[in-house]
């Protein structure tokens, strides 16, 4: 609606354009562009000085434990993702072709209450429910079986991801699919297509845009969590987030911890950059 | 045919019934918890028991990061609703060079892992010597959280009549007084469900705030600190506690959210 | 009918690239009921729009009053627009809907209040006053987005397709209302259609847009009776356009063969050469059916081929002796 562009009106405009700028690039984009250059200071007697030096790069990537915790941050999140996913879809299957409009409306309202509710009581409680002495262990007990060590394991890092992830996942499968006409899944079927082929050939490829997007998600947030490997899998294995955390807070080595980060932060891009690439990619051939 | 299908339904169901119990489990065992006598719950449950709620009502830490976090979430979503507001109307009303950057701005920050903006936010604010306040935390939830606000007003100016806006310019309203007298009023369900879910959000954070807050502790901040140590069925009755809170401002979002969708018609 | 308005001289709008008008000029008179009239994209809404100050043109000028409208802000101005979508605000009451103006003006409370409920009473929605804008029908929101622009007490009322949603009935009816607050009020209404029928029923002129550019203004019997060129022949009348050449011609009346056979046509002052193709328009209501066999001049036997009723209209679909459709 472009109108006569007198002063006032350019003034009326800023006036709602300009907080947010103002606003993120000195508590947004201030903070990123002076944690990267953070990542070049120097930390002397426990004390950052404003350098422009590479040691704290060299320090970090010449040592093994942080390939170490680079490798295994990136391979569990990995895993994360597969299990989100694998175990999402069904459900997400269900609830997108089999579940009436209403179940489907109450199913995604409910998904959304984990979001406020403290993931970290969520996770306390699975740390509780999981201990050897714990809720799971004594169901099982009464059945003969167990008891099993579930705390400090990778299964209970996964069970920590899983709590944050899924119902995202979940909410994002589910509204994905349920876009899905219909009638082309019933022309497929009509074209002699099983329902197993039917979701590899028809389902999956009309509904990869949202599924590629749900999956860069799990991967985000399992990637950069810290709570549940460090209270469920009992920092068995340092991932980068808890490398931060320790270098930050008892190390005093910010520097590090920003080399840390920027590292993470790259890798996500390029793996969400990739990812995006891909859903939209074969789009433009369809 | 039929009674596959119907096999498959029934096991399809199951399934849904059992990922949500894997959902909801932890925060159901955390109230259950919260009322149970045990120090270390299992089953069979202990008694009931209110110990927990007594324990922390007569902390006064708790009164405090319980204050803190009021402040905090308060605050925060009138700052972030604020921000959301004028970048959703600029979006709605305006095409101008650099507008693609200019909505990644603030549509990014929930996109980068929560402790990497908590270090970038702890480095800058004490480089800037604003650290370890209750304003630091403010000012970071608000970066994290207008976003959101920005999305739901952003979904009810799209459901204007694009023509409202120059309705009123042609009835004589000037674009300060369309804005006062139609698009805020129009907005006004959608900025009361920006309010009640930054707030929300921002009542939950944990990792920035625990970075940020120095000594102000506030009540997530508070049960990361307690886990740290050991177990302590305090956390739950904390939890309990802080979910109710956050419910009630998302059940009050959600109301406003269906109001206006009712008087869209 | 005496003093221009409105001036339009040479306005142009561009949108990008794309001419949304081409330099346009035009008058529009107090008092007078002016359609106008084209088809969807034709530059007829942008011309409207220009008027109420909400697109600024390109090129040319806006006299309004005699004063040059270009840099006025729409809200500075006295021109009242009925919206298409009736644009009417869904969280304000029927009455505070029509004071919206009024408040805007700076307007006391217990004047607003009055107007509002004089102007309602006119267009006779006195009743729904209290009532929330959703629980209104088409019919009554119609009315209601008059009496707000009419509460203005404007010179000049811009319509932009305001019956465009309304049923057929409807529509009727809505017609009689606004030709009779026009006349009663006298002040110029100008109104934007793609109907031909609304811009005829209501309208004192009409003009007709193409692609940006005046087809024809006129009296609407005038562009029926004399369509300038076969764009506005085709718009005004649909059907009933004949093509082919001059055979001879004399002072006031050419004959001209078609493919049809042969017709008379009374040339009014358009030069014609022989030999020269053109092409006429029989009104619909002078064409008489009869199921004799030709025998006056001006006359077809046609086979009839389907009909098809629009209303208390019939359109029948001939075709002639060589194949050709009317």
């Amino acid at each position: 609606m472009p109108i006569s562009t007198g002063r006032s009106t350019k003034i009326y405009a800023l006036t709602w354009r300009l907080p947010i700028i103002i606003w993120q690039f000195f508590f947004f984009v201030g903070p990123v562009l002076f944690m990267v250059a953070m990542s070049f200071f120097l930390v002397k007697n426990y004390r950052m000085t404003e350098a422009f030096e590479f040691i704290n790069w060299y320090k970090m990537l010449t040592r093994g434990y942080f390939w170490d915790s680079y490798k295994y941050t990136i391979l569990i999140s990995m895993v994360s993702t597969v299990c989100a996913m694998g175990l999402a879809f069904p459900a997400a299957f269900a609830l997108a072709f089999s579940a009436s409009e209403t179940t489907r409306r109450w199913a995604i309202f409910l998904l959304i209450i984990p979001f406020f509710t403290s993931y970290l009581v969520r996770t306390f409680s699975w740390f509780v429910i999981l201990s050897e002495g714990g809720v799971v262990n004594a169901v099982l007990g009464h059945i003969g079986l167990g008891p099993y060590t579930m705390l400090n394991t990778h299964f209970g890092t996964l069970v920590g991801y899983m709590t944050l992830t899924l119902p995202l996942v979940l909410i994002l499968q589910t509204v994905t699919m349920s876009n899905i006409d219909k009638t082309l899944i019933e022309a497929a079927r009509n074209l002699g297509c099983k329902p197993l082929a039917t979701i590899w050939q028809v389902i999956i490829p009309l509904s990869k845009t949202g599924l590629i997007i749900a999956g860069i998600f799990c991967f985000i947030l399992s990637f950069g969590d810290f709570v549940a490997p460090f209270y469920l899998g009992g920092s068995q294995e340092t991932t980068l987030p808890i490398l931060i955390l320790d270098t930050t807070k008892s190390g005093q080595q910010w520097p590090r911890a920003a080399v840390v980060a920027i590292m993470m932060m790259a890798t996500l891009f390029a793996i969400a950059f990739t990812g995006i690439a891909i859903a939209y990619r074969k789009r433009k051939g369809a | 045919m039929m009674k596959s299908n119907h096999t498959l339904n029934v096991m399809l169901t199951v399934y849904v019934i059992l990922i949500f119990m894997f959902i909801f489990a932890p925060i159901i065992f955390s109230m259950i918890f919260s009322f149970n006598s045990q120090r270390f719950p299992t089953i069979p449950l202990g008694h009931f028991s209110t110990e927990w709620y007594q324990k922390i009502l007569a902390d006064p830490d708790v009164w405090d990061a319980a204050r803190n976090s009021l402040i905090v979430s308060s605050c925060t979503a009138a700052v972030a609703t604020f921000l959301g507001f004028c970048t959703a109307y600029s979006d709605y009303r305006y095409n101008f060079r650099f507008k693609g950057p200019y909505l990644a701005l603030i549509l990014l920050p929930p996109t980068i892992p929560l402790i990497i903006m908590a270090l970038a936010m702890l480095a800058w604010f004490s480089k800037i010597g604003m650290s370890g306040q209750i304003y630091s935390i403010i000012i970071a939830h608000s970066v994290l959280t207008a976003p959101f606000a920005m999305a739901v007003i952003r979904l009810r100016l799209s459901q204007m009549d694009p023509d409202l806006e120059a309705a009123a310019w042609n009835l004589g309203g000037s674009e300060w007084a369309t804005m006062r007298h139609v698009i805020i009023p129009f907005c006004k369900p959608a900025i009361f469900s920006g309010l009640f879910l930054t707030a929300a959000v921002s009542f939950d954070e944990f990792a920035v705030s625990w970075f940020v807050s120095g000594l102000n502790k506030t009540l997530p901040v508070m049960i990361l600190e307690i886990v740290q140590g050991n177990i302590d069925p305090q956390v739950n009755a904390i939890g309990t506690f802080v979910f109710f809170i956050s419910m009630t401002l998302v059940v009050l979002a959600q109301i406003f959210f269906a109001s206006r969708q009712m008087k869209s018609f | 009918m005496s003093d221009a308005l409105v001036i339009f001289d040479k306005v142009q709008k561009k949108f990008g690239k794309f001419v949304a008008v081409k330099e346009l000029s035009f008058e529009i008179y107090e008092g007078e009921f002016l359609a106008i009239m084209g088809p969807s994209g034709c530059g007829k809404t942008t011309t409207l729009r220009m008027l109420a100050g909400l697109e600024a043109p390109s090129f040319g000028e806006i006299h309004l009053k005699g004063k040059v409208m270009n840099d006025v802000p729409p809200h500075e101005r006295d021109t009242p627009l009925v919206w298409q979508s009736l644009a009417l605000f869904p969280f304000l009451s029927t009455r505070e809907n029509v004071e919206f103006g009024l408040k805007m003006r700076g307007v006391g409370k217990a004047e607003r209040k009055e107007r509002a409920l004089k102007w309602l009473d006119k267009v006779g929605i006195l009743d729904f006053a209290d009532r929330e804008i959703s629980t209104l029908s088409g019919g009554q929101k119609q009315r209601v987005a008059l009496a707000r622009s009419l509460v203005m007490e404007p010179q000049i009322l811009l319509l932009d397709e305001p019956l465009s949603a309304l049923d057929a009935h409807l529509v009727i009816r809505m017609q009689a209302v606004l030709t009779n607050l026009q006349r009663e009020l006298g002040i110029t209404f100008v109104y934007v259609t793609h109907s031909q029928s609304e811009a005829f029923a209501m309208a004192d002129r009409v003009v007709i847009m193409d692609e940006g550019e005046i087809a024809q203004i006129g009296k609407p019997k005038d562009i029926y009776r004399e369509p300038a060129n076969q764009f506005v022949a085709e718009f005004v009348g649909r059907n009933n356009i004949l093509s082919g050449t001059v055979a001879s011609f004399e002072r006031s009346t050419a004959l001209i063969s078609t493919s049809s056979g042969s017709f008379t046509v009374p040339t009014n002052s358009v030069q014609l050469t022989k030999g020269q193709n053109t092409s006429f328009v029989i009104s619909a209501d002078l064409v008489h059916i009869s199921l004799e066999k030709p025998a006056s001049i001006n006359a077809v036997y046609c086979k009839l081929i389907s009909e098809e009723f629009v209303g208390s209209m019939v359109t029948l679909f001939l075709e002639g002796a060589e194949g050709s459709r009317i």
